[in-house]
Parts: C-alpha cells; structure tokens; sequence
C-alpha cells in the first residue's frame, strides 16, 4: 500500500544559487537503507507543513546518513515559504519517485542540453560522468536567460575543469557566448557527434532540441527528456501529471522522444518556432 | 453461482442490515434521491430504481474530502479512515462495473481500501433499460458481472413470481449465513439471457458511441473540433462528480494553529482550467478544448481499456443528464461522428 504520509526532513542550510533560486541541503531522519536507492533525474516530494507539497529533483543523491542536496526556484507559495525557512526546520519527505535518467555511460557519446533551471535534473549524470577513469564523452550546453539566473555556480565551476562544458545566455555580456543552445550544436556536432541526447528544460526548447538532434541522425529512441507536469500526488492516482495515457509522477519525468510523440499523439514533428528556443 | 429462492428481497435487507451498516437508494421526498441508511426493522418496500440514482457508489471508497495525516508537534502522523461494516444495496451492473474500475485504479491505496474492504456488493439486474443508458454497448451490464458483486438480485418478468438470489463471491456466501432460504431450480441463466437481450434491444445499436470510439482512437478528431465542444462546456465538474469511474483529487494543506497542519484530499476536475497548471504559469492544457478532449480520452481511449480491460466509460449516462452545455456523452460522440 502507497504511504501518503510523508517523513520528517531537516534543512540544514541553504544558499543563493541564482536569480530567485537557492541551494538546499537537506537530511532524510533515520534514513533507511531504501533511501540510498535514487536515479539522477528521479524527484523527492517536499513538504512544507501547512503549505503544501511539490516535487524536486535530487543534486546530490541521498548518502548513508541521509544527507543531499536540492535546487529550488522560487515560483510560488511553496517555495516562498521555504526560502523563508531557518537552519533545523522540519519538513516533509516522500521518495524517491519516478523513473531516472537511462545512464548510456559506455562507449557512447552523450550530449546534455539544459536550459535555466533544467540543469538541475541533469546534474546527477554530470556528476557521474566527472568520475575518476569515466571516459569523458559527455559534453554539456547549457543555456539560461543571462548569467545572474544561471544555476548551480559551484557545482559548474567543478564540470568546466573536467567536461566540455558550454555556456550560452539568451541575453549576453560582451564576449561572453550567446543565444539558445540549439545555436551551438554545429560547432559541437562537427567535432564528435553525440549520439545521445539528455535534455532538460523549457518544453519548446527540448522540443526543438529534439528534432535538431534527430535531423543530426541520433535515433528518437536515444533523445530523451524531462518533462515537467504537475505532479501533486506522485503516486499515480491524482491525475493531474497526465501526458496522454502515461502519468509524468510514474513513467516519467524522463521520456524517450519517440515513447514522447506516440504520448501526444504526434505523428508529425512538432512545430516550434525559433523565439521559442530560449531559456 | 448457487442460486436461491428469495420471496421478498426486504428479508434479504433485514438480515443484512443486523450486523452492518446498509445503504439504499431511496426518493427523499423532494424530488431527489440518496443513499439512505436502512436498519434491519425497515418496513418500506425494496423498489429498485428504473434510473441509476443521481449519486454512484463512488464516494463511500473515494471519499470526497478526506484526512490524509495529521503533522503536530513537528511530527507527522498518517490518518486511516475508521470504518464500520457496510453494505450497499441495490446496485445496478454500470455502478458495480464502476467499482471494479476503480478497485484496479486504487489497489495501491490505503484509504479506498480500507473503506472498500469493509464493504458487501448487493447487485441487482435490470429488466429494461433506463432511459439514457447504454450498458449493452460497453460491455458493463444490464446483467451484472459475477467479479463485480458479492449477492446478485434477480428480478422476476412475472410479478407473482419469487425474486433469485445469486452468490457472487465467498463473502457473500459467508453474509447469507442464518438466512434459511430454498435452492432455486428455475432457469436463471436462461433468464438473465433473456433480460440481456431485451435491454440490449432498448438501447439500441448506439451506432454514435461505437463510431466515436473509434474515431477517437484514430486521432482522426482535430483539436478544431474539441475547442468547438470546449466552448460548451463551463468548468462546472458536474459530469467529474457524478461519473463513477472519475478519480482525480487535489491534495490540500491547510495550518491547524499553533505550528500544526493536515493534508486532506479533495475530489478534483481534469475539466478546470487550473488541473495542470505549475507554479511557474505553464499550462499544458489551457484550452477547454484539450480539457475536454482529455476527459474523452481518458473515457475511451484504447491505452486505458488495455490496462483495465475495460473502458472508463460504464454507459450510465450521468454525464448527459448533469451537463448544462449538452456535451455528456451523447452529445459529444454525435459531434465526433459528424463529417
């Protein structure tokens, strides 16, 4: 039977990490063995007593002691009154849920598109792949509106030492790169071509990342997304998550592009338009 | 299914009704009907509607506002509802089917199914069908279903006849226990057959269902026409509450002073504008349009039936009856199947 009750959370600390966002560590009490078992791209539900519940992806995974670490926006009620939130507060946790990220670490190359927020989901594979003696054939464009809203500055200052790691903002300084990550997939793709793609972000970005890569010849069976739903009740039964006959709390957030189109029930390519490439 | 003889089906109601909680469908006097709790001294006459009531059986499992856990002292304590024994009596075959339905949807959950395994099934046949029904076509009834029931009542053609009494499940054999009541000899199945094909015959070949079925499946529907029908249709969540299949609820948080709160969940509507949409404003379905083709799909399309094996439609026609823009069932397969 599905345990609706959630367990009691502690946040430990927190930090700005971009525009609106913050960086939360957090520690699952008397964790269990179970906990350990979390997918980079699988979420956790938060709850703020009294406010409400909402779904997160994990940036550091669970340790034996329970701790790991999250990225929050700030959106909404939920997240307002978390932000609020001093060292030692209890929340709530319930996880982990959905289905991760496939891990093509092998002899593929794999390409991981992120907009804004949508590096987040991402960062478990990243940080896989930043391994000692994992072959480097992870390559990275991350794309956010400009630089004060990119995420996980730490966490990037770490990848850029080890991977290829593009950074584009839709608005630009001077000398810095620019546009929507879909403007740097020539360069990437004369070198190595991918032959995977993790993509995480605006829907019409991943859309449209979707079917460059596709015209590129990566397989629709071998691009995949994170979709973002409303996930309230994570255990499959509210509704609200739904993506055609699939809910997102359950099959996804991650998606294979083509389990994706047969979902929405799409035989022809989506059309997205070039302004909404942006993050 | 052993078969009994059964002279006035209040007997059958009074000796359920000693040891659970038992619940009819009765008029309330002011032009509508409710479940009502019935004890084992009732005198009124067993009348089984000709229309199934305005209410399914839905809300005794999935409560329409419900405790989910208790956070006090800064500790987190899960709710289960208390139950008492119950019984629900009377309820035609699109009902039970309905419950089946969603005995699949809830098996992982805890409060329907403390709710639903404290409860008996008394089922009953229908001898003509009701007015806007349509059980024949999705395969729910009129016959009930022997896997959706615990005690099937047969009604007689003849109304000097005795009324059947069918053993659907282990329970209900066990609930008949101390109700000496005679072997049946008379042909039932052969009856039951018969009723079949009569109401079958009353609903007729609904040849709008069938084909809109099948378009619906094709994708052969353009998102025109459903904006078309969302524009007829009010966010009201009449056809949510009274579809006996729909499940959707919204989990609700609320303090309870002093750095206490609870999460309760509410029935919810896939036809509010609202349903799906994030924190962030993004709405995968912001037109009335999607809503409502969504509601279909979900009724109708071919992935569900697979993995119930059976629609998420049960032909009750509530939907029909309760929408104020006409697009209940009827009215949308007619505009589906319109070239």
């Amino acid at each position: 039977m599905i345990d609706a009750t959630p367990r009691r959370l502690l946040l430990l600390e927190q930090y700005a990490d971009g525009e609106d966002a913050r960086h939360f560590s957090l520690c699952i009490e008397q964790p269990r063995a179970s906990d350990k078992a979390v997918l980079p791209g699988q979420f956790f539900m938060l709850t703020m007593p009294g406010v409400g519940e909402a779904p997160f992806t994990y940036i550091s995974l669970p340790d034996a002691q329970g701790h790991f670490s999250a990225l929050v926006r700030r959106t909404g009620l939920l997240t307002q009154a978390l932000f609020e939130q001093p060292a030692g507060a209890i929340l709530g946790y319930r996880g982990p849920f959905g289905r991760g990220w496939p891990l093509f670490f092998g002899d593929h190359r794999v390409l991981l598109v992120a907009g804004g927020c949508g590096l987040a989901p991402l960062a478990g594979v990243i940080e896989e792949a930043c391994r000692p003696r994992m072959p480097a054939q992870l390559s990275v464009i991350y794309g956010a509106r400009h630089a004060a809203a990119q995420v996980l500055g730490r966490e990037r200052a770490r990848w850029r030492q080890t991977l290829r790691f593009i950074e584009t903002c839709d608005q630009a300084v001077p000398g810095q790169r620019q546009g929507s990550p879909l403007e740097h997939f020539a360069e990437l793709f004369a070198t190595q071509p991918p032959e995977v793609l993790l993509c995480c972000g605006p829907e019409p970005l991943m859309l449209a990342s979707a079917e460059a890569c596709l015209q590129r010849g990566i397989a629709a069976d071998k691009i995949w997304l994170s979709l973002e739903r409303r996930m309230h009740c994570a255990d499959g039964l509210c509704g609200h998550c739904y993506l055609g006959s699939s809910y997102v709390c359950q099959d996804g957030p991650t998606y294979s592009y083509d389990r994706y189109l047969q979902l929405v029930g799409n035989s022809s390519p989506p059309a997205i338009a070039q302004h909404d490439w942006f993050c | 299914m052993q078969a009994y003889s059964l002279d006035r089906p209040e007997r059958l109601r009074a000796h359920l009704a000693l040891q659970r909680r038992l619940y009819e469908v009765r008029p309330d006097g002011q032009g509508g009907q409710h479940w009502q709790t019935v004890s084992s001294q009732d005198e009124h006459a067993f009348e089984p509607a000709s229309e199934p009531p305005p209410f399914s059986a839905k809300s005794f499992f999935f409560a329409e506002r419900e405790l989910l856990f208790r956070f006090e002292g800064g500790q987190f304590y899960s709710a289960l509802p208390q139950v008492v024994p119950q019984v629900l009596f009377g309820l035609h075959a699109c009902d039970l089917q309905a419950v089946a339905y969603q005995d699949q949807f809830f098996a992982q959950d805890a409060h329907y199914q403390t709710r639903r395994q404290a409860s008996l099934l008394v089922g009953i046949d229908c001898l003509h069908s009701c007015a806007g029904g349509f059980c024949s076509t999705v395969g729910s009834g009129p016959a009930v279903r022997q896997q959706t029931a615990d005690l099937i009542l047969l009604p007689r053609q003849s109304a000097d006849a005795d009324w059947l009494l069918l053993v659907a499940s282990e329970a209900g054999r066990l609930a008949l226990q101390g109700l000496q009541l005679p072997q049946a000899d008379d042909d039932w199945q052969a009856e039951r057959v018969a009723n079949q094909a009569r109401v079958a015959a009353q609903q007729g070949a609904q040849e709008e269902i069938v084909a809109g079925i099948v378009r619906l499946n094709l994708g052969a529907i353009d998102s025109s026409t459903w904006e078309e029908l969302g524009l007829r249709c009010l966010g009201c969540s009449g056809c949510t509450s009274v579809c006996p299949t729909c499940s959707c609820y919204a989990p609700l948080d609320r303090p309870s002073g002093e750095g206490n709160a609870q999460r309760e969940r509410v029935w919810d509507s896939c036809l509010y504008q609202g349903f799906q949409q994030e924190a962030s404003g993004h709405n995968p379905s912001a037109t009335a349009g999607q809503r409502v083709q969504r509601f279909w799909a979900h009724k109708f399309g071919d992935a569900f039936k697979e993995r119930f094996a059976a629609y998420g439609c049960v032909g009750c026609g509530r939907c029909d009856r309760v929408c104020p823009g006409a697009i209940g069932v009827h009215g949308v397969m007619h505009r589906l199947v319109r070239p």
